[in-house]
C-alpha cells in the first residue's frame, strides 16, 4: 500500500524531467520494478492518476518492466529462482544466497509529446 | 509536435535517500546511533523499547521518534518508562515514515542530550522495508507467536536489515516456532545481520541485546569524534 507515496515520488521526478525537455505532455513512462520492490501495478497506475489531474502527466501510462529474485548455490554454482515457500537450491537443497536481483525501482525512459 | 522517447535511468525513491542521508550525518556528527525499528502489528516495537532502556540503565540516553497512524499512545509509554526525549509522528493513514517525516521531527528532538535514538516505524513488514529514514541501523523484529515462516512470507525486510531480534522467545515451545526452519530461511536472505533471541516478558536475552547496542554506539562516537577533528565547524 505505499504505492501512493511512490506515485509522488515519481510524479515529481517526471514533471521535473519533462519540463526540462520542454515536454507538452507525457504519455508513458518505462519503469523497472523488481519483484522486491514490493510494487502492485494496478494500485501504482491507480495513485499515479489520482495526483496527475492537471499535470504535463495527466494520462501517461505506466510501462512496468519485472525484474526478480535471485539466489546463487555455492555447491552447484548456479542461480535459481525461489520455489514458493521454499529459498533452497533446488538442485542440492543447500542454503543459497540471495543476489541483488529483483532490487529495482528506476524510470528507465519517459515518452513525451513536444 | 513530435513524440519523443527519452532515456532517463533515475531511482524514483532518489529523493527520499537523498533526505535520509542528510538525517544520518545528523545523527553522526551527534554521536548518535539511531534505529530504524520495523516490525508487524503487535510483535512489541514499544515493549523492545521501554525494556532496552531499562537493560541499558546508565550506559546510554535514549530517545524515541514514534511513528504510528495516529495518536500518542507509544509516545507516553516510552516517557514514562525513562526515556530522555520522545517525538509523536501520525502519519495520518501512510503506511510508512519517510525520511522527510524524520527530518521534521529531529528539529523537535533534544539531540545533544541523546545516546541512541529508536524510530518506532508503523507497524507493517512490507512498505517501511523501501524508505530509507536515515538510521545506522535497520532494526527487523520478529516475534515467535507470528510464526517461523515470516521470514519465507516478508523476505525483503529479512534482507536488508541489519540486526534481526527474535522476540517472544519464552513462547517457542507453546506456538510450535521451528528454530532451524527460521534461521535456515533467514540466512539464506541475509548471511551477516546477528540474530538476538529475547523475552520482552521474562527479560532474556536482553543483556546481551543491550551490550551489543553499547559496542555499536560507542563504535558511532568514534566516528562523530573523528568528523569533528576533521571539521570542528559542523558541530
Amino acid at each position: 500500500m505505499h504505492e501512493l507515496s511512490i506515485a509522488s515520488y515519481l510524479l515529481d521526478s517526471v514533471e521535473d524531467q519533462a519540463r526540462q525537455l520542454g515536454a507538452q505532455r507525457v504519455l508513458a513512462i518505462n519503469l523497472v520494478a523488481g519483484e522486491r520492490a514490493g510494487i502492485v501495478d494496478e494500485a501504482l497506475q491507480f495513485s499515479f492518476d489520482l495526483l496527475t489531474a492537471e499535470t504535463l502527466a495527466e494520462g501517461a501510462r505506466i510501462n512496468v518492466r519485472r525484474t526478480f529474485m535471485c539466489f546463487h548455490c555455492a555447491p552447484c554454482d548456479c542461480e535459481y529462482s525461489p520455489k514458493v515457500g521454499d529459498f533452497n537450491c533446488p538442485n542440492c537443497g543447500a542454503v543459497g544466497q540471495l543476489t541483488a536481483d529483483g532490487t529495482e525501482l528506476l524510470i528507465e525512459s519517459i515518452e513525451i509529446e513536444t | 509536435m513530435s513524440v519523443q522517447h527519452v532515456k532517463i535511468v533515475k531511482n524514483v525513491l532518489a529523493g527520499n535517500d537523498q533526505a535520509a542521508e542528510r538525517n544520518r550525518a545528523r545523527f553522526t556528527a551527534a554521536g548518535i546511533l539511531a534505529l530504524n525499528v520495523i516490525a508487524a502489528p503487535g510483535a512489541g516495537k514499544t515493549s523492545l523499547i521501554v525494556k532496552t532502556m531499562a537493560a541499558l540503565g546508565d550506559r546510554a540516553r535514549v530517545g524515541v521518534i514514534e511513528g504510528d497512524i495516529a495518536g500518542s499512545i507509544d509516545t507516553e509509554k516510552v516517557l514514562a518508562a525513562g526515556a530522555w526525549d520522545a517525538v509523536q509522528i501520525n502519519t495520518g493513514g501512510n503506511c510508512h515514515l519517510e525520511a522527510g517525516m524524520v527530518q521534521r521531527a529531529l528539529d523537535d528532538l533534544n539531540l545533544d542530550r541523546l545516546d541512541i535514538v529508536f524510530i518506532e516505524n508503523v507497524g507493517n513488514l512490507v512498505c517501511p522495508t523501501h524508505w530509507a529514514l536515515g538510521e545506522q541501523i535497520k532494526l527487523c523484529l520478529p516475534s515467535t507467536a507470528e510464526g517461523h515462516d515470516k521470514p519465507i512470507k516478508y523476505p525483503e525486510i529479512f534482507a536488508v536489515c541489519d540486526v534481526i531480534v527474535l522476540n517472544k522467545i519464552d513462547l517457542i515451545e507453546l506456538v510450535d516456532f521451528d528454530r532451524d526452519f527460521f534461521y535456515k530461511a533467514v540466512r539464506a536472505l541475509n548471511p551477516r545481520a546477528p540474530i538476538f533471541e529475547i523475552s520482552c516478558r521474562t527479560g532474556a536475552g536482553l543483556a546481551a541485546w543491550a551490550g551489543w547496542l553499547v559496542d555499536r554506539h560507542l563504535e558511532i562516537e568514534a566516528a562523530a569524534r573523528r568528523l569533528n577533528q576533521l571539521s570542528p565547524h559542523i558541530v
